[in-house]
């Protein structure tokens, strides 16, 4: 480090803004899915079908559920891409 | 050849090709009786909307307080399509995300809202809107 520090330590020292209290809510003219879409997930780095099957259903096995709700946008169930918002049927 | 032969048999050619021409025809015709693809056509920035969920007055500048406003314009029909709005400020930092799920079945406006009741921070911000975990449009804006 020089003596005045360097650009990444002057970087470090800025604080970070706290968004921890925003609002946010949303709407839409166009209507709801006629059958509920259970709720959604996005896929983080290092997920499979099963792992995520395992935490929302407490069963590994139970990915094939997770698959067929998302074939739209899901071609082969090894291959899933972290951002991919996955659609997770009702328990 | 006998004659039921010589006038049958050119009558079941002609019913043949009459048939496979109205096949053709039919599936030629399909794809534009198919609904267009949902996509998202137009992102509105402003401080308030209409019972239309579009923006009265659109603005990238915005005061500490206000509701940000984000009105995400689709067209074409889905059956369950995930909208997502993700907020981000100065070099990235994640302020909020939420999602709507919609099955427009034409031209449609989704409105997506933050607020912050302590003021927002001066400084460059961004929202990135995704359909079906796909980047679709972003904008920028600033709060002064």
């Amino acid at each position: 480090m020089g003596l005045f520090g360097s650009k990444d330590d002057k970087k470090k020292d800025k604080p970070k803004a706290d968004f921890s209290n925003v609002q946010s809510g949303g709407s839409s003219t166009a209507p709801s899915p006629a059958i509920p879409a259970g709720k959604t997930y996005v896929v983080q780095k290092g997920d499979s079908l099963s792992k995520i099957a395992k935490r929302e259903y407490g069963n590994a096995n139970d990915w094939p559920r997770i698959f067929e709700a998302n074939r739209d946008i899901i071609k082969d169930p090894d291959l899933i891409h972290p951002g991919q918002t996955l659609k997770i049927p009702s328990a | 050849m006998p004659f039921a032969n010589r006038v049958l048999i050119p009558l079941l050619c002609i019913g043949l090709a009459v048939g496979a021409a109205a096949c053709a025809k039919k599936a030629a015709e399909t794809p534009s009786t198919t609904p267009a693809q949902l996509s998202v056509t137009g992102l509105d920035l402003g401080r308030s909307v209409g019972g239309d969920k579009r923006v009265t007055e659109k603005v990238s500048d915005f005061r500490p307080h206000d509701v940000i406003y984000a009105s995400v314009l689709t067209s074409g029909a889905s059956p369950n399509a995930v909208l997502r709005a993700r907020w981000t400020f100065g070099d990235g930092q994640l302020v909020s995300e939420s999602e709507q799920t919609i099955a427009p079945s034409g031209d449609a406006a989704t409105e997506f809202h933050v607020s912050k009741p302590d003021g927002w921070p001066v400084g460059k911000y961004k929202v990135e809107v995704f359909l079906n975990g796909t980047p679709a449009q972003s904008k920028d804006f600033e709060v002064k």
